[in-house]
Formats: C-alpha cells, structure tokens, sequence
C-alpha cells in the first residue's frame, strides 16, 4: 500500500525547520526528546505559532532554536535568558519561551536564571541537562555529580554540583519540575503546564550525552543511559528541592517540585504603577 | 561603612591569625587609610569580581586568608557567589548590603529619601534574600548582622576565618541614621530558616547565625579526589 | 634563570597546537590557569588540568570568563605565574578585567586562539580578526604586547616568550594564535629545563615600610611583592599614583614631570610609556630577502607559512620579493615599516580579516609607498596563488595610490564575483 502525501508529512512539519533536518545531535543523545516533547506541547496549547518566540544559548542544546519554526534567537552564550527578558518586555503579548543547556544556563548564565526568576518574568525555561559541556568536547559542568571524569577533571569531579531546581526555586520562580528524557508523556504535560503558567517557569530535563558524558564514564550508550533512568528515578511530586541532589549514577528525583503564585514582572509593575499614581513619587505614565 | 572595617579589624584580632596573611578583595573603593589601620593587603577590583579574584589568590597561594567584601554580590557579581557557594570555596565573603528601603517592621525610616537607586521611582521587585539563595547554592555558614552589631560581626568574622570553605556574612549597612534605624528594628533569631529572613516591610529584620554545617570545602575535596587517583603523583594544597 | 625540570616535559612530541601551549605555560613555570571551555581553545585546558596535580599546579574551570580572568589577575598578586585560555566570545568577556590587569601592572598571559567571524562566528574554523582588539578592547589607555605563533611548535616557545615578556614589563600579554595553530598537529620538541631561559619576577628587596607597588626607576617598571608578605598593598584600578592610591584630582591625570617619576602623580602614561619606549628590545621581527626588495609581504600567525610559499613562487620567477613575519604584532615596528616603506614599491599585507593590521602598515609609510591588502574572511588561508598575484601586480605598477589597496582573491571572486581590476589598479 503506498503512503498517501498526507501521510508522508512529518507529523511535526508545522513546527520543525524540516530544511534543517537531519540535526546535528549525535546517536543516543537525549535533546531530541526534549524538542520533541516541547513541539507536542506547543501543539497541545494550541496557541498561534506566530507569537511563539524561542530563544537558546550556546552548546548542544543551543541548537535547538535552529530547528523550531517559530521566530527563534541563538543568542551568545549564557545570555538567553537576559536576551528573552528583553524579548518579552518588547513585546508582552509574546510567549517566550528558552531552551539551553546546563552549562548554558547554569554557570555562565546562572546570575541571568537567578534574576529572571527573581523577577518572576513570564518566560518558561527548559534547561537539558546532560551533565557536561558536550559541544565543547565534554568537560566538567556545574551539574557534573562528584567522582565522574571528564575531560577537564581528568582524575574525577571534586566540586559539588548545583540542584539546578533549588537555585531556580530559592530565586523565586514558580513552576519547577523535572524529568528525564525518558519521561515523555508526562515531560510534555509539564512543559504545557509552564507554558500556561504566568510567570518564570522552570522545566529541567535530564538527557543522556552518548558521546561524552557516558563515554568517558563507561555508562553505556544513549539506550543504556534511558534504561538507567527507567530504572532508577523516582517520582516524587512536591519533593522538597533541598533533596533532589544528583549523585553519580545514584537515584534521580523526579516530579512537579513547585507550582505556586506570585505576582508576574507586569503584574507588579501594573500595580505598582496603580499604587504610585496618587502617592508621594508619581506615576510613570 | 567604617563599622564593618572596625568589625572586620576586631575579628581579625580575635581570630589570632597572623594578620598579613589576611587579603581583603572589595569591590567598593575605600580609602587608602583602611590599609594603614588594618595592616593587610587590598585589592580593589573591578564590579561583582572580588570573589573569582580570591578565588585565584587562594589557590595560588593557599596560606593566605581572602576576605571578601563585595558591595555588588547579588547583581554583577551574582553568578560567582552562586558557584563559590557551591564549590565551597575556602574564602570568607561579607556582603555589604546597602539596600534602599524605607519602610521594615512596619515603621518608616526618619528622614528625606529622595530614589538613588537606578530605578527612579524606587523599585517594584522582589529584592533577593542573600542568605537563602547563599543556603541553596550549598553554602554551609551563613549568618547576617547590622552593620552595628560590631563584636556579633566580629565573632562571626574570626570563626569565618578559621573554617574551612566559604562563609558569607551578610551585613545590613548604610547612612549612619538609616543604620540606626535598622538596628533598633533587627531580631535576634539564631539558627532560623533562611527562607525566613527575607528583609520586607512589615517585619522585623532577622539576625543571628542561620547555620553552619560541615560540607568538605573546594580545597579539602581537590586533595581527596586526587589523591585517591593519583596517589604519590599528586601535590597537595597546602594550607598550612 | 632556568626552567624547573620537573615542570618541562622534555622530549618530542607530535601534538597539536592547543596542548603545546598547555606544555610551554607548564615549562615558564605557569601555576595557575583558570579557564571556561570554548572551541578551539579547550584542549590547552584539558592538556593543564591532567598535568597540573602532578607538578603542584592549580587548574579552575570556573563559571565564566568573566570569573576566569578576575582569578588569573588575583592568582598573580598572590605571587604565581598564572595564564587563562579562550577565544573570541570568552576573549570579548574578558575586556574589563584585562584594563584592571593592565592598570594595576599586573603580569599574566591570555592565550586567545581566534575564531573566524565576529560574535559565535565559526569556532571551528580560523580567523585573525581579534587583533585591533587585542590592543584596544578595554576602556582607556593601555599598551599590551601581543605574539602571533605560526606553529605548534612557536605555541610552545612563544608561551614561554609571552611569560617572560609578561613579568619583565608588568603588563598582559597575549598570545594570539589561531584555530589552525590551535588544532593543528606537528612536530613539537621540547628542550632540556637547562635550555630554557626564563625571566624571574623581579622583587622588591628594599625597606618594607618604604615600598610603593609602583614606584619604578630607569626601566620604568616597578618591582613586585606578593600579597600576605606584610607590604600593605592597597591595589586598585582606579587611577592611582605611584603608592597605589587612588587621585581624584584632574589636573594631576594628564601629566608626566621631567624626570619620569614623581610622587603625587597618576602612573596612567606609565602603562603606555613603559611598552613604547621598551619597544625595541620587545620587537622581534623575521626578516628576509629585505636587502633587495622591491616588494615585501607583512604577515603574522599562520597565513605567513602561506605567505612564505607565495614568495618562494615569486622569487623563482625572478621577482625582488622580501617576507618580513610579525612576531610580536604589538607594539607594532613602526620604524622598521617607516624605514622600509622609503626604498621600496609596495607592502603586501596578507592576513586572515578584512583588513586591522594592514592600517598599521599604512600609518607607518606615511604615503611613501602602495599598500596592498590580501584579505580574508575566515574559515581557512589564502590560496597561495592569490598572493602571489598580488606579488606581481605589486611589482609591476608603476602608479602610486594613496591609502590601502584592496585586493579581490579569487575567493571573494568566485562569491562576489567582479575582477580584479575592479579593485585594484583601476
């Protein structure tokens, strides 16, 4: 039976720069889920794709906006988060959204994480984590569990990594969750809650480096990367953050960690502004 | 602005360390005298850069003390302070925590202020709670005073200087008549949950040691990790 | 002095330029490297931090470039060789702290290993382009000295040579190699310790009460101390005079007294005057076939190994053509292409940008002589062919221009298409 040319569409063509396609990830490598997931989830809150922005930094994970057809900004490294501040506040009506890496997110660009969620900006983070700078040729990350080797701690991690979804909670934002790239279904529900959610939304996905991480480590390939996560995370909704620590091929924390309410950026401002209008300093307007 | 130097003078004197080895790095731009009057080393470096500054002087020369004090750690300097906490780097950072705020424990602050901030209309965002931010980066010391509370800062300063890994100090300091104001509205609450001490207007400011908890610092877990890999081939950080 | 044999890895290698660089800071006794990883510069970092634990060296990938170079500056004062390692968006991050290393005379060494394209560019792919910014990215004024290695075994002695230069003038060094340089595999022989010569910093060895960190005599570069030796350093990037503090007086900035030295006064001219009036022993030039010359090629980094075969073509032609390789692109050897430009037809520049180090060339001729640019975007060399054309048309004119001529290579002509005449000789 010949596929008809309806059936011969991918069934994500809407959403993906198909000119671009193949990709660049490497076999086994988990960012594919991660765009795959969020796609769906643009899909199912059906909002027009003409006020979706996609911004990313440097690294695997960067690359991601180069391959999702909404307006998308690959930004310089670490400077996602600050370039879709500046997005958003150009344009509130907008649905920013940021897609970066571990490395892009968490070390250069952690002071920018930590002020957008402070800020409770209305922009949703998808951070893939991999536990490495993979692009660069696999050296150590902020998120590298101690004891794992890398190119650049070549006799194993000493420094403690950082719980991404704690620093992003302690900042202020008020959606964090995190998965595996295992975790599909419930990976695309997620995203589509933070999409919906007013405010700095922060979603962690934890994806398998075939090439690198696992590699240097002897963890297997992406297959074996996806069972390890079949076999030992745990999901634990409103898991307090403080204990969602990653140990080197210990048990991973999953879950929706928080989902709580807090005045948006325009949102105080909005009232700020109300509040100001009759007092001593005067409005802005 | 000179209580702190006072305070940091006096925990170093009680620290009973030797005091040349003592570096302070600052971002803020003080005057030449503090040097004289302290006796130690200042390196005055460009915004937020103080702590990776440090950084660099501890694991070069690791017997000497590094004090921090940074004026700017929440903004320019943000992404170092979230990353030594983590590494537990063995340095000691006080910040110096100047904000702008008229109103805590439901009172006003006497007399005229006119904005100064960068926000003319003074600021509508939610201000950071250094401390809880400092905890859930994996900072194990952390504890707050006024800049008034010269012998606390000063007990506290001489313990930071001991330990091993990061402490932060953060310290409520401003105009002198602001400061007193801030000082009559603090609390005592040792060993309170960060989450608690966030610095708004109905409350009381929170003071006290907020915990301190052993975690192995940046240099103490360099020399394990590698001296399980390397063995012999390894050189040591000595500190001592 | 000689190097330290345990921190020189004697022997031939065959590795590429990035690891020969880790091995030459490790030779100039370098203690300290704090990096962030950033194609193609990484595997320097990478060769340090598996050598560093055994030699009692200290390696930190630290969270940003930002934090990298602010670690090198303090590792510095703290008495340790210290070197950080990058390329271009991670070299842009560093700017403000390469002012506080230059204002306060601070010696390390920056290895760029430059990308093509501005911004994220292309980081696997060679460039030149990072070079005026190498001299003027920071705020203010500052002179640094900057080295252009064609090979990975120059990676090697010019780290060493950057470290020297580095602590004999007080003052950011940069060693700017290139991708190719970087990913480049070769020969490389490390020497005996006992053949490698290396500038010790030099200390204060008076009075401890009367020290001033910038204080200098004659040589007009003052003696150094260690932080936690008793000195009370006060040590600050705003404009200082000479005991370090700061001076917040305008009428005081500008000036430079007689004698060179003088209390009350800013040391900013210093960290220009030091670098200018040193120049000569800082300038290292390859020179050859100048005596005769008609026509010499100016180039530096990797497009001189091409530039070499371009005027080996041309010179079997017949063609009167001399090389002249930048070895240190900063200071420039304003005197020497002043000398030059008087007795000669043209200079050819070649270089792997749209034209930064060729102005310099222009400057110096003062009008005296055409000034030919080979320019190139980036993401690979010249075609040698290219060159040598140039070399030749160079040559044979007869016409004097004013300015800087550009050439079209048959690169650009196969994508902009036009001719050559367009550009050059109409």
């Amino acid at each position: 039976m010949k596929a008809s040319e309806e059936e011969k569409k991918h069934p994500m063509e809407n959403l993906l720069r198909m000119d671009r396609i193949p990709h660049i990830w490497c076999p086994g490598c988990g960012i594919g889920n991660a765009v795959s997931a969020f796609a769906e989830a643009i899909k199912k809150i059906e909002y027009d794709l003409d006020e979706i922005c996609v911004v990313s930094g440097i690294g695997c994970t960067g690359r991601v906006a180069g391959y999702i057809k909404t307006d998308s900004f690959h930004t310089t490294h670490g400077r996602g988060i600050a370039y879709a501040t500046g997005v958003k506040l150009g344009n509130p009506k907008m649905k920013v959204i940021v897609i970066s890496g571990d490395g892009d997110l968490s070390a250069i660009g952690g002071n920018h994480l930590v002020h957008a969620a402070r800020r409770n900006i209305d922009l949703t983070v998808i951070c893939v984590n991999n536990f490495i700078y993979a692009m660069t040729g696999g050296q150590v990350a902020p998120t590298t569990p101690r004891t794992a080797f890398t190119t650049t701690s070549p006799f194993g991690n000493f420094e403690s990594p950082i719980n991404i979804p704690r620093l992003a909670e302690a900042a202020g934002a008020v959606y964090v969750a995190r998965w595996t790239a295992l975790h599909m279904r419930r990976l695309t529900d997620s995203i589509v809650e933070a999409l919906n959610k007013p405010g700095f939304s922060f979603v962690e996905v934890i994806a398998p480096c075939a090439m690198y991480y696992s590699r240097t480590n002897r963890l297997g390939d992406g297959l074996n990367m996806m069972k390890f996560y079949y076999d030992n995370s745990v999901i634990k909704h409103g898991e307090p953050t403080e204990n969602v620590d990653i140990g080197f091929q210990e048990e991973i924390v999953i879950g929706k960690f928080i989902d709580r309410e807090r005045p948006t950026f325009s949102e105080s401002l909005k009232s700020w502004q109300q509040e100001n209008k009759t007092g001593k300093q005067g409005g802005i307007d | 602005m000179d209580k702190i130097i006072e305070a940091l003078n006096k925990g170093i004197e009680n620290a009973g360390v030797e005091r040349r080895k003592v570096c302070l790095v600052t971002d803020i731009a003080y005057s030449p005298d503090v040097v004289d009057f302290l006796g130690i080393d200042l390196f005055h470096t460009s915004r937020g850069r103080a702590i990776p500054y440090a950084t660099g002087m501890k694991l070069a020369n690791p017997k000497l003390l590094p004090v921090v004090l940074i004026g700017d750690i929440a903004t320019l300097g943000g992404n170092h302070f979230v990353h030594s906490c983590r590494r537990n780097m063995d340095i000691v950072v006080i910040c110096v925590n100047d904000f702008v705020y008229r109103e805590v424990a439901g009172e006003t602050a006497p007399g005229d202020f006119s904005p100064i901030s960068f926000s003319p209309y003074l600021s509508f965002e939610k201000p950071l709670n250094i401390p809880h931010m400092a905890r859930s980066c994996g900072c194990v010391n952390v504890s707050r005073w006024t800049a008034l509370h010269t012998d606390e800062l000063a007990n506290s300063i001489s313990q930071a200087l001991h330990r091993k890994g990061l402490s932060l100090i953060d310290v409520i300091s401003s105009a002198p008549d602001l400061l007193e104001f801030y000082y009559k509205n603090s609390e005592l609450r040792n060993d309170e949950d960060t989450l608690n001490v966030e610095i708004e207007k109905d409350r009381k400011i929170v003071v006290g040691n907020f915990f301190n908890e052993e975690k192995p610092s940046f240099i103490e877990a360099y020399n394990e990790q590698h001296t399980k890999i390397l063995g012999d081939n390894f050189v040591k950080i000595e500190v001592e | 002095m000689k190097a330290d044999p345990r921190d020189v890895l004697t022997g031939t290698y065959y590795i590429d330029g990035d690891i020969a660089i880790a091995y030459g800071a490790l030779a100039a006794g370098c203690k300290f490297l704090g990096g962030y990883p950033i194609t193609p510069s990484t595997a320097a970092a990478e060769a340090f931090a598996r050598k560093a634990p055994q030699v009692g060296a200290r390696f930190i990938q630290i969270e940003d470039e930002l934090g990298a170079i602010a670690s090198v500056l303090g590792a510095s004062w703290a008495g340790q060789k210290s070197m950080t390692i990058t390329s271009g968006p991670g070299y842009s991050l560093m700017m403000e702290n390469i002012g506080l290393g230059a204002a306060t005379e601070t010696p390390f060494v920056i290895v760029n290993i430059q990308r093509g394209g501005p911004s994220t560019g292309v980081p696997t792919s060679t460039g030149q382009a990072d070079m005026m910014q190498s001299k003027w990215g920071s705020n203010g004024d500052y002179e640094v000295i900057a080295l252009a290695p064609d090979s990975p075994q120059e990676g090697f002695d010019f780290t060493v040579k950057a470290f020297n230069l580095a602590e004999r003038y007080r003052v950011p060094v940069m060693l700017m190699a290139d991708e190719c340089v970087g990913h480049m595999t070769e020969k490389v022989v490390i020497p005996d310790a006992s053949e490698i010569e290396l500038e010790t910093r030099r200390f204060y060895k008076g009075k401890k009460e009367e020290y001033k960190p910038f204080k200098r005599d004659k040589s007009l570069v003052p003696p150094m101390v260690k932080a936690g030796d008793g000195y009370k350093l006060y040590i600050t990037g705003l404009s200082h005079d000479e005991s370090g503090h700061p001076i917040l007086d305008k009428k005081l900035l500008p000036d430079l007294d007689k004698a060179g030295v003088t209390n009350k006064k800013s040391t900013n001219r210093f960290l220009v005057e030091k670098i200018r009036k040193n120049r000569d022993e800082i300038i290292e030039l390859r020179e050859e076939n100048l005596e005769d010359a008609d026509v010499i090629v100016v180039s530096y980094g990797i497009i001189s190994r091409v530039a070499y075969r371009a005027v080996d073509m041309a010179r079997r032609e017949g063609l009167k053509v001399g090389m002249l390789r930048l070895i240190t692109v900063w200071p420039f050897p304003e005197d020497r292409i002043a000398e030059l430009a008087k007795r000669i037809k043209g200079f050819v520049v070649t270089e792997i940008n749209y034209g930064q180090i060729v102005f310099e060339v222009d400057r110096c001729s003062h009008g005296k002589t055409n000034i030919i640019l080979v320019p190139h975007g980036g993401g690979s060399v010249h075609d040698p062919d290219d060159i040598y054309d140039a070399i030749k048309k160079t040559a044979t004119e007869k016409k004097r221009y004013q300015g800087v001529l550009e050439y079209t290579t048959s690169l650009e002509r196969s994508v902009f298409g036009g001719s050559m005449a367009e550009k050059y000789g109409k």
